[in-house]
């Protein structure tokens, strides 16, 4: 019987704090809606049979893995908040003869409430949602979309599950909570004086240095597999010296303005920083966070859009021709086999090969310094330069794909690099020297194999002659013999399927010659994988992004509103000795943007700072394309920024609100 | 010209949910002068906080009017009651409504910064005022860092750097201990002897005695008034306890 009285104290008490209660259930709501529909697409069936649908299922797995724990992360911060802020609802309680196992009792039973809406409507949310996500991930996928409804009871079964244990073990914490505190200092009024916070000078110091050298590091690194090592270097400096100039940096910065007294002394500054060096020392920690957590988002976000959008550019830039065979260690013999294969196949499907390309390389690596490019023992240490791939052809063939035949002594040489253009009139390799008759800006047809990751520099010379006494020269320094690669690419312009079959003919047909070795690769064939890879990447940082967004807000939110019960006595005093509602209002507003917008505008920084290194990370990805890449982050910037805003002008109205309410009083 | 005329002042409040109407202040009128020590007494309820409220244009009246130099507070925009506040205006609270996360020196400019005026007036304004109250030496701590007799002086120091032609005072000694209460007892004195006009609310027969004149109120209206004179402290103390004695037992007695 008495445990109605606790389920409807229980009731009132939550609604009385809708405020905070509000955006706890909706938060609740949502981490559970998400959870499922991660949970439902990874189990949905369609998925599995489908080409490259094992990896995409393996990235749900883990975006569901990360949905889920940031889930008890969230949830479990934002329900420690919202006791915190109750405390001395709670404290009354006890004074007026209530038992710590009482009020445990209401908390159950808030707790429970809490439970049943936020796990109840966040599955209904998220089943009737899933199909909708559904169809975007297939859409994404390009997979032909399945028609039906499905609710997957496995997944309504571990989001039941996983949720009922963070709320249990909220629970839990609220009741230690509880237990812990006295009466008397539940009821205690919130903080009486707190100090000001030290300017600590050397750690605001080092912060800038950190940052400054995260920022160098990622403004200066060139070489893409730098980048690739240097990043999480970089990232880690840039993450602390975000904390150090959000913790220290900044009261140092407000204090350094509070001494010029002509600028503090005027009404806007005056409350706007006093008020801030108090604000940054409860919240820069979080600040601070919230900030690395949206660069995450945003450098997540337009990274992965524009692998996806940009797929066509990867898949052209990692496959020039729409098939290509590449033979290693060839002779003549060979080549005219393969050519009359290739043609046979094509005959008999009725296709014909175009812009065909044909190439005859000697490759091996060198050492690049200044002109000379250096190979074997001659590199020798303390030389200043770069490791490249040299890749040396002929005239004949280069003369094959360019309108106007160009001609060359035997000491002369056409030279294209993927870095940059060659510099220097000659170059000196293996005790020759060759004049560069021309530098070019793109090798024809790629090269039919370029990888941007590393630096390679292609050199044309006169005939097959001059490229064997290379070899020969290169092979007499002591070092093992190259061998000739023979590369062959054509387009044949039809459909995915036909273009498939072909394909897989072409390469069943070389599979038999056993004497060289020999590989086929297809545009066509890989573009299924690339999809189902930045496609999966994709949706999941669509997802997660949202994930993270609502989280970040949430924070935001909930920051603001108990800084507005902190605030709400400092105003009615400031409008007691003269200051009206209008400068009231916009004191407030400044406050709650400054606070609000600081972590965005840092990780705009961030993330302009990180542009150049993300651009070499994507050449990796064989994504060259930085025009697409701007766009891309520039997109995901703003669609952020929206919704941030949005979120901005709720919490400032409710902010405003909760202060507005002491007035008049 | 009286320096405040209160005239007829009646004060209803609406309960939120409509009915019940509550009479704060039936009919309030008196005068205050230029450079008058005046003290208002009554118990808890009696109006005298909703009367303060409407003196510092908190708070307008249902009805009457109430002057200052001859100047009608309802008279003045919405828009400019603030700034009205602000230059005529000083406040002295109970429980001294310092700002913490302001020094004390900044509590004390804070009227003037709001008011943007330039900062060496400031610093000329509050270096005589600061040794006047003796907080010269603390004017760098904050308020979490000095007693509560400071935190008075400092807020006494607020109301007086914009020369307010009146400084209200709520229950001014109602959180300090009393040697801090006499000492700030005394400082009223003397900012009074100044030539300041002062009127404080109070339910404290010691704080009202040191006034020139104490009005008692009670259910909302002004039912006596006592003048100093020539009384000493102690004196005054006597003849208001016993002016409480007979409104307690119930005496009507009219001025």
């Amino acid at each position: 019987m008495l445990n109605f009285i606790y389920s409807r104290l229980a009731v009132s008490s939550m609604r009385r704090s809708s405020r905070m209660y509000i955006p706890y259930l909706g938060a609740g709501m949502g981490m559970a809606a998400m959870f499922y529909i991660m949970m439902f697409l990874r189990n949905n069936t369609g998925l599995a049979v489908m080409r490259g649908g094992g990896e995409v299922q393996l990235m749900l797995t883990l975006g569901a893995m990360v949905v889920g724990f940031f889930a008890v992360i969230f949830l479990f911060y934002t329900h420690n908040f919202l006791i915190r802020q109750r405390k001395r609802e709670l404290g009354l309680y006890n004074v007026l003869g209530m038992e710590k196992r009482h009020i445990a009792r209401i908390l159950a039973w808030e707790t429970v409430f809490s439970a049943a809406i936020s796990i109840g409507l966040g599955l209904g949310a998220g089943i009737l949602t899933s199909k909708l996500m559904l169809l975007l991930l297939y859409r994404i996928l390009r997979f032909p979309v399945p028609i039906g409804f499905e609710v997957s009871e496995a997944a309504v079964l571990t989001t039941v599950k996983l949720f009922t244990v963070i709320y249990a073990a909220s629970l839990a914490n609220a009741i230690r909570q509880v237990r812990l505190v006295e009466p008397l200092e539940l009821l205690r009024a919130a903080r009486m004086g707190e100090r000001e916070p030290k300017t600590r000078w050397a750690l605001a110091l080092l912060g800038l240095a950190s940052l400054g050298v995260g920022y160098a590091m990622a403004l200066t690194i060139e070489h893409p597999l730098d980048a690739l090592v240097y990043f999480f270097v970089a990232v880690i400096f840039v993450i602390i010296g975000t904390y150090l100039l959000f913790v220290a940096g900044s009261i140092a910065f407000l204090k350094l303005l509070r001494r010029n007294k002509r600028l503090y002394y005027r009404p806007r500054p005056f409350i706007a920083i006093s008020g801030m060096i108090y604000r940054m020392k409860q919240h820069a920690v979080g600040l601070a966070s919230i900030c690395i957590l949206s660069t995450m988002v945003l450098v997540t976000l337009s990274t992965t859009v524009s692998l996806y959008v940009g797929l066509e550019d990867v898949l052209h830039i990692r496959y020039p021709r729409e098939n290509t065979i590449i033979m290693e260690g060839y002779d003549s013999g060979d080549i005219r086999w393969v050519r009359s294969q290739v043609a046979a196949v094509l005959e008999r499907r009725g296709l014909s090969a175009q812009a065909e390309a044909e190439y005859r390389f000697l490759s091996f690596p060198a050492f690049q310094s200044g002109n000379r490019f250096l190979t074997g023992r001659e590199v020798t240490q303390g030389l200043s330069g770069t490791s490249i791939s040299l890749h040396i052809t002929s005239l004949e063939d280069y003369n094959r794909l360019v309108p106007e035949p160009v001609f060359l002594a035997a000491d002369e040489a056409l030279v294209y690099t993927n870095r940059g253009t060659y510099q220097y009139p000659s170059i000196q390799l293996l005790g020759r020297e060759f004049t560069v008759k021309g530098t070019l800006p793109e090798m024809p047809a790629r090269g039919l194999a370029t990888t941007e990751v590393f630096a390679s520099c292609y050199l044309v010379v006169r005939d097959m002659g001059v490229v064997e006494e290379i070899r020969q020269a290169f092979v007499n320094q002591g070092n093992r013999a190259p061998q000739m690669r023979y590369q062959l690419g054509f387009d044949l312009n039809v459909p995915q399927e036909q273009a498939i079959a072909a394909f897989r003919d072409i390469k069943q047909v070389l599979s038999q010659n056993k004497d060289t070795f020999t590989s086929v690769q297809s545009r066509e064939e890989a573009r299924a994988d690339f999809l189902s890879l930045y496609g999966g990447l994709f949706f999941l940082g669509l997802f997660l992004g949202l994930v993270f967004w609502l989280g970040t807000v949430l924070i935001i939110y909930y920051k603001q509103v108990t800084e507005g019960y902190e605030d709400r006595q400092r105003y009615v005093i400031m409008q007691q000795v003269g200051l009206s509602k209008a400068e009231v209002k916009s004191a407030i507003n400044s406050q709650v943007l400054a606070v609000f917008f600081l972590p965005l505008v840092a990780a705009a920084a961030h993330v302009a700072a990180s542009f150049k290194m993300a651009t070499r990370l994507l050449t990796v990805l064989n994504l060259t394309n930085v025009a697409l890449f701007a766009s891309c982050t520039a997109g995901v910037f703003a669609g952020f920024a929206v919704l941030y805003t949005l979120v901005y002008r709720a919490t400032a109205r409710v902010y405003y609100r909760i202060v507005a309410a002491a007035n008049g009083a | 010209m009286h320096l405040l005329e209160v005239k007829n002042v009646r004060k209803v409040y609406t309960t939120r949910f409509g009915g019940a109407k509550v009479e704060a202040l039936k009919q309030v009128t008196f005068t205050v002068e230029k450079g008058e020590y005046t003290a208002i007494m009554g118990e808890s309820g009696s109006g005298k906080t909703t009367l303060l409220n409407i003196l510092a244009a908190l708070d307008r009246p249902t009805s009457g009017e109430i002057l200052l130099n001859g100047r009608s507070l309802a008279a003045i925009p919405e828009k400019e009651l603030a700034a009205f506040r602000r230059d005529n205006l000083g406040f002295v609270f109970q429980d001294f409504n310092l700002l913490d996360t302001l020094s004390l020196k900044d509590n004390i400019l804070l009227p003037l910064v709001l008011a943007g005026k330039p900062h060496r007036e400031m610093e000329d304004r509050l270096q005589p005022l600061a040794r006047k109250l003796g907080i010269s030496d603390i004017l760098s701590k904050f308020p979490y860092e000095v007693s509560g007799g400071q935190k008075q002086r400092t807020a006494v120091a607020r109301a007086l750097i914009t020369y307010p032609q009146l400084v209200l005072a709520d229950e001014p000694t109602g959180s300090l201990d009393s040697r801090a209460s006499e000492g700030l007892l005394r400082l009223f004195g003397e900012i009074n002897a100044a030539g300041q006009t002062i009127l404080m609310v109070t339910h404290s027969v010691k704080a009202a005695s040191h006034a020139k004149r104490v009005l008692f109120i009670r259910d909302g209206e002004i039912f006596h008034q006592l003048y100093r004179g020539t009384l000493s402290v102690e004196e005054m103390y006597e003849r208001i306890a016993d002016t409480l004695t007979l409104l307690t037992t119930g005496g009507a007695v009219h001025a």
